[in-house]
């Protein structure tokens, strides 16, 4: 009797220890169009305050798999948990401690930064005000500006910034750097750090690897609907030297990357 | 406490898109403008209301009753004399036209005095389509003959006709137009505005962004609802000035059943568009099936053409379109001076309506 009681709470300890250590837990995630199984069964955790990357080619099912997350597309099989909440069973609550920023942030026209920003708090019940948030992301001189005016690497700071009013626990972004110069690219990479360091945890997909190793502090590698690899960038790098492989390199100290940051400066443009 | 704070986001939301609104040239166009250019034309068209025929008159008499007659019919208000016609074949022509109803013709022997009275047959031209036109014509010359009958031989008259105006107001055609523009402005704010607007919204991914966050449908619509019946109501606002001052227009009934009913009216037509455009993935998608939904109710549900001259079937039918209630209430209140308590069955057509379209509107909404 006293012993099945303990069994129990230990059982319940270690719940609660896996709990308070992950924000996210996907099981056994499946998601079928018509025939053709495009998320096949995969689980992974994603810990609290931590910058977690999906990796994968085109078509490998990363933003459907977000999507399932995000409460936005229905979950066929498997369950998917944040912060306790079951996706599938609550997706209103959900909603609410999730920030979502979507591959082409789409904004209406005709409409100020501030009233923007108001009116995303509002969809959450909230009532905020707009300058400081804008002042985060160095909009601040352009609350009275249109969306339409702004440029590429602006509208990305300012989609993170509306998709925060909220104080999201969990913060989803689809490919934020794509189409970005590299300045806008580096400046926002700071952003989602600082995002991270405010306790936010962070779920991201991009095909950049150079972004992945910078920002992520672990990655999943997507392919055909499956999770290959999961780790550190480090570790994952690490492996794939002790399973012998090899580059023909001549090591040298800079690239083009590095020529252009050199030449145009780090100074944030536009 | 939450459902103040839901109703708070409805507030923001539908504040927004109306400052959006004032902010687009184009929607302001097609929101105030457009309306008022139909009423323009409908109105400047209705202004001359009596009805007049075209004539021309080819004298071959040169008697001087010819003459007094050709200018009394010159002087006639019911009888339009196109003086530059002298000769039959641009008469025949113009008739054939449809330019002139009829052609009357004075022969030579027009006013010759006869056995010490003078005398005379005029005769009426007319076209095969132009019967009753003809028919019209010559009645009144026949009255304008009888005077001078009467006037040449001294009968006496026992019995005459006189007519008097009474003052109950009826209908003018102005009065009827303006509700069918009233209908065509509500359709065009309910259906088109939402039509257009709502596949925009999804082809940018701003729907799909709103459904990222806790935002409800309901809520998204009731703020759609409150912007157009503002937007709606002050478009209305303005044909309604524009009408009292510059067409005479007569309000019979109280502004106060008036505006209610109108607002109930823009806002069950306003489910129509949120329907459409929250079913259509895209614009394609969503204006042939808007055509199909909005002129069968544009043609038949009196915004142009009176139901009262249709069928008796097609009138009992028509009778439950959409549209046809809010036409035929609108109406009864203007011109007939009737209240909200007179339009039941109005009201309940349109209560129902507004069941079956809203139902139908939450249930194929699409945020992509």
């Amino acid at each position: 009797m006293i012993r099945v009681f303990l069994l129990r709470l230990v059982k319940f300890r270690t719940k609660l220890y896996v709990m308070a250590k992950n924000i996210l837990e996907v099981r056994n995630l499946t998601k079928a169009y018509g025939h053709k199984k495009v998320v096949k069964g995969i689980s992974f955790e994603v810990k609290k305050g931590e910058i977690f990357g999906i990796l994968g080619p085109n078509g490998a099912g990363k933003t459907t798999t977000l999507e399932m997350i995000e409460a936005l597309r229905p979950i066929d099989d498997g369950t998917a948990v944040i912060d306790g909440i079951d996706v599938s069973k609550e997706p209103y609550r959900i909603r609410n401690i999730i920030g979502v920023q979507p591959q082409t942030p789409g904004f209406q026209d005709k409409t100020k930064l501030h009233e923007l920003i108001r009116m995303f708090a509002a969809a959450y019940g909230r009532k905020v005000e707009p300058k400081t948030f804008l002042d985060q992301v160095n909009l601040g001189e352009k609350t009275n500006s249109y969306v339409e005016e702004l440029s590429g690497g602006q509208k990305q700071r300012f989609s993170i910034v509306a998709a925060l009013v909220h104080e999201p626990k969990v913060f989803f972004l689809d490919e934020p750097t794509t189409g970005l110069d590299p300045q806008a690219r580096r400046n926002l990479w700071d952003l989602i750090k600082e995002v991270r360091d405010r306790g936010i945890s962070v779920i991201l997909t991009t095909h950049y690897m150079d972004e992945a190793e910078i920002l992520c502090d672990r990655i999943a590698i997507m392919d055909k609907g499956e999770i290959i690899a999961l780790d550190t960038p480090k570790r994952l790098i690490k492996d794939l030297l002790g399973r012998g492989f090899k580059k023909a390199q001549h090591v040298e100290q800079a690239n083009l990357e590095d020529v252009f940051i050199d030449l145009t400066g780090k100074e944030l443009r536009a | 406490m939450i459902i103040k704070q839901k109703l708070y986001t409805v507030w923001v939301f539908s504040t927004i898109s109306l400052k959006r609104l004032f902010r687009d040239k184009l929607a302001l166009f097609f929101t105030f403008l457009f309306p008022l250019i139909f009423l323009f034309v409908f109105g400047a068209l209705n202004r001359n209301n009596s009805v007049s025929f075209n004539v021309a008159i080819i004298s071959s008499s040169d008697s001087a009753i010819a003459s007094d007659f050709i200018k009394s019919a010159n002087d006639n208000k019911i009888l339009k004399v196109n003086k530059e016609v002298t000769d039959f074949s641009s008469a025949n022509q113009l008739m054939s036209r449809g330019e002139l109803d009829a052609t009357i013709e004075l022969p030579k022997d027009f006013g010759a005095v006869k056995s010490n009275q003078p005398s005379g047959q005029a005769i009426v031209h007319y076209t095969q389509n132009n019967e009753q036109a003809a028919q019209t014509i010559t009645s009144i010359l026949d009255a304008q003959f009888q005077a001078m009958n009467s006037e040449i031989t001294k009968a006496p008259k026992p019995f005459s006709v006189t007519k008097e105006q009474t003052n109950k107001h009826s209908l003018s055609a102005f009065d009827y137009t303006f509700t069918g523009l009233l209908g065509f402005a509500i359709l065009g704010a309910g259906i088109f505005g939402p039509m257009n607007y709502f596949p925009e919204l999804k082809k940018m991914g701003i729907l799909r962004r709103l459904h990222t966050t806790p935002l409800r449908v309901w809520q998204y619509f009731l703020s759609a609802m409150l912007s157009n019946a503002v937007t709606g109501l002050l478009s209305i606002g303005v044909m309604f000035v524009v009408a009292l001052v510059v067409f005479d227009l007569k309000v019979i009934g109280s502004y106060l059943s008036l505006i209610p009913f109108l607002v109930f009216g823009i806002v069950m037509v306003l489910g129509v568009g949120l329907a459409l455009g929250g079913w259509a993935k895209n614009e394609r998608q969503a204006a042939p099936l808007g055509n199909i939904v909005v002129f069968p109710m544009m043609f038949l549900s009196g915004t142009f053409f009176p139901r009262f001259l249709m069928p008796e079937w097609l009138q009992s039918l028509t009778f439950y379109i959409p549209l046809t209630p809010v036409i035929d209430g609108a109406r009864m209140i203007m011109s007939e001076g009737k209240t909200l308590l007179d339009l039941g069955p109005q009201l309940g057509v349109m209560a129902i309506w507004f069941v079956i379209i809203y139902s139908i509107a939450f249930k194929v909404f699409r945020w992509e």
